[in-house]
C-alpha cells in the first residue's frame, strides 16, 4: 500500500480539513495516524485513490509528499545536509534530489529522493520524520 | 484585414473584453507585491501586431522565416551584454519569454556541458526552479539560506566536500524572490576554487536585478566578471512589457559545444523553443532606445530611493521593515488577508513584501500603509523581520535578525 505524507500546520481541525479535502475528490482513506512538534504537524496516509488523494491535497496548498521521497529532519545548521549526502556517497547510492520543506525550532524538514529509496530508508532511519513507515 | 470569414463580435463578448479591460486596469493600479513594471508606453508599436512575425531559430544566424525581428533581438542582447560584463567576443543570447525560460536554458546547456553535474540551489530560489530540474532530470541538492536571503556558503561548501568528483552546477541568484538577496558569484567561485573542483557551472538568476545592479554605484558580485558562465534576466520586470519576455546570455564556446543543426529553418537552432516571439524583441529595443543608460540608471535610482521611504514610513508606524543592500524589495511582517488580496502581495510564511517598480508612486505607498496599519494581525506583533540592532538595508552577507520561514 502506497503512502502519502502531509506536512501541515499544527493547528485543530487539520485532520478534518484533510479528510473533507479527499472526501471531496471521491477518495477514502484506509489508514491515517500523524505526529506533532511544535508548529507543524506531520500526517500519514494510505488512500484507495493514491494519485488522486495527491493530486486534491496540492490543489488545496497541502504539502503532499509521494512515497518516492523520504522525509527526514536534520538540525538546522551548516552542513547538515552535507552530513546525510555523504552516508549516500559511502554507500554509492545516488542522491536524486535534497530539498529542505521547511525550517523551524532549530529544525530542518528535507525530502530525499534517491535512486534505491529502500536502501536509502534504512541508511537514515535515525532521521525519519516519523519513524520507519 | 482579416479573412473574409471574420465576422463583428457579439455584443455580450465585446462588453466580456471590456469588463476585463476594466478589470486588469484596475488591478494594475495596486500591484505592488510583483515585480511587474506598469509604466511604459509602446503605442508606436502597435502596427505591429497586424502582423505574424516570429523570431524562429537563433538570432545571430541567417533564417528562411521573413518576417522577424532578429536584428532588433540581436541589439537587446549586445546591450545587456555589457550590461551583464559579457566577455565582448564571447557571448550570446536570445530573447526568451521569460525569466523562467532564461534559468531553463542555463541548467539545459550546463547539464549538457556535465552530465553527471549536481544541481546546488539555495532554498530562497524560485519554485519554477525545481520544475525546470524534473524536466531536466537533472540531480540536485538544495542549499539552506541565510536570513536575509542570501545562499549560506558554508552550506554550500560542506556539501560540495562531499561530491567533488560530480561537476557543480551552481544556480546562484541576483535578487531572490522574496528578499531580494543576491548571491556572491566570486565567492561561489572561490569556493568551488578552494575545493581544487576542476570543472563546473554557474548560473545567475538575475530575473529582477539583472536590471537593477548594473546601474548601481557598488554592485554585488553577480556577473560574467564575477564568474558566471549564463544569466537569465527578465524583460517584463524593471524595463516593463506589455507581455512576459527575458533575455538568456551565455559564454559563445559552451552554446557551440551544444549547438544542433535544425535544416527545415535553414538555421543552427540554439534556442529552447522552436517558434519565438518576434514583437518582445522589439518592446526591449524600445524602451531601450527611449531610456538609455542614464535613463535606466535614474529609474533604478528613483526605485532605490522609494524603498527608503516606503521603509522609513513603515517604520515610522512600529512596523519592522528592510531591505538588502541594491535591493528594491522590502521585506516586512505578513499583512492581513484583506491587504495582501487588495495589493497583490506575495506572502511566505510571516513575511510579506512591496517592491518599489517604477510605477509604485509615494501616494500608492502612502496608501498601502494606511491599508496595512489598518488591518493589524497577529503576525505583526509576532515577528521580528528586522535584524535587531542593524540599519534597515542589510549590505553583509553574515547577518542574524529574522525570524522568518524561508524558501520557495
Amino acid at each position: 500500500m502506497k503512502e502519502i505524507t502531509v506536512v501541515v500546520d499544527n493547528r485543530s481541525g487539520m485532520l478534518a480539513d484533510i479528510s473533507a479535502t479527499l472526501a471531496e475528490r471521491g477518495v477514502n482513506i484506509e489508514t491515517i495516524d500523524g505526529e506533532a512538534a511544535e508548529s507543524r504537524g506531520i500526517i500519514r496516509l494510505t488512500v484507495d485513490l493514491y494519485d488522486e488523494a495527491l493530486s486534491a491535497l496540492r490543489d488545496s496548498g497541502f504539502q503532499a509528499i509521494s512515497e518516492d521521497a523520504l522525509l527526514i529532519r536534520l538540525k538546522d545548521e551548516s552542513g547538515a545536509l552535507a552530513k546525510v549526502a555523504a552516508r549516500f556517497k559511502d554507500a554509492n547510492i545516488n542522491i536524486r534530489s535534497l530539498r529542505i520543506l521547511r525550517r523551524e525550532g532549530g529544525y530542518a524538514l528535507v525530502t530525499l529522493v534517491t535512486e534505491d529509496n529502500e536502501a536509502a530508508r534504512a541508511l537514515v532511519e535515525d532521521l525519519l520524520a516519523s519513524g520507519p513507515a | 484585414m482579416p479573412h473574409p470569414v471574420w465576422k463583428p463580435l457579439e455584443a455580450s463578448d465585446r462588453k466580456r473584453l471590456e469588463d476585463t479591460l476594466s478589470k486588469i486596469d484596475e488591478k494594475a493600479k495596486t500591484l505592488v507585491g510583483y515585480p511587474c513594471n506598469q509604466a511604459f508606453d509602446y503605442s508606436e508599436l502597435l502596427p505591429f501586431l497586424a502582423y505574424h512575425m516570429n523570431n524562429v531559430g537563433d538570432p545571430f544566424a541567417e533564417t528562411n522565416y521573413g518576417p522577424n525581428t532578429h536584428d532588433f533581438e540581436r541589439d537587446v542582447i549586445e546591450v545587456h551584454a555589457g550590461l551583464t560584463r559579457a566577455p565582448q567576443d564571447d557571448y550570446w543570447g536570445y530573447v526568451t519569454n521569460g525569466g523562467t525560460e532564461g534559468n531553463l536554458y542555463g541548467l539545459y546547456l550546463a547539464r549538457e556541458l556535465h552530465p553527471e553535474g549536481i544541481v546546488y540551489y539555495s532554498e530562497d530560489t524560485h519554485y519554477s526552479v525545481p520544475k525546470s530540474l524534473r524536466v531536466l532530470r537533472t540531480r540536485s541538492i538544495m542549499i539552506r539560506s541565510q536570513e536575509n536571503g542570501e545562499i549560506d556558503y558554508e552550506d554550500l561548501r560542506e556539501t560540495l566536500k562531499i561530491h567533488r568528483d560530480c561537476p557543480p552546477i551552481v544556480f546562484a541568484n541576483a535578487g531572490t524572490t522574496m528578499k531580494g538577496a543576491v548571491d556572491d558569484v566570486k565567492r561561489i567561485r572561490q569556493i568551488i576554487s578552494d575545493l581544487r573542483i576542476p570543472s563546473s557551472y554557474v548560473h545567475v538568476d538575475a530575473a529582477l536585478s539583472g536590471m537593477i545592479l548594473p546601474f548601481v554605484d557598488k554592485p554585488n558580485n553577480w556577473n560574467f566578471e564575477a564568474g558566471a558562465d549564463s544569466i537569465s534576466t527578465s524583460g517584463h520586470k524593471m524595463i516593463g512589457s506589455p507581455l512576459p519576455c527575458g533575455m538568456a546570455i551565455a559564454r559563445k564556446h559552451n552554446v557551440d559545444r551544444i549547438a544542433r543543426s535544425v535544416e527545415y529553418v535553414g538555421v543552427l537552432d540554439t534556442t529552447l523553443t522552436g517558434s519565438r516571439n518576434a514583437f518582445t524583441p522589439l518592446v526591449l529595443w524600445y524602451a531601450m532606445k527611449r531610456l538609455g543608460l542614464a535613463g535606466m540608471k535614474q529609474t533604478v535610482q528613483d526605485c532605490l530611493s522609494m524603498a527608503d521611504y516606503a521603509i522609513n514610513e513603515l517604520e515610522k508606524r512600529g512596523i519592522p521593515a528592510w531591505r538588502n543592500k541594491n535591493s528594491i524589495t522590502v521585506v516586512f511582517p505578513r499583512p492581513a488577508d484583506e491587504v495582501i488580496k487588495k495589493w497583490q502581495i506575495a506572502p511566505y510564511g510571516d513575511i510579506g513584501h512591496l517592491i518599489t517598480m517604477p510605477h509604485v508612486e509615494k501616494r500608492t505607498v502612502d496608501q498601502f500603509i494606511l491599508d496595512y496599519v489598518s488591518h493589524p494581525t497577529n503576525g505583526q506583533m509576532r515577528c521580528s523581520v528586522a535584524p535587531p540592532g542593524s540599519h534597515a538595508i542589510i549590505t553583509g552577507a553574515a547577518v542574524s535578525g529574522p525570524e522568518t520561514e524561508t524558501g520557495t
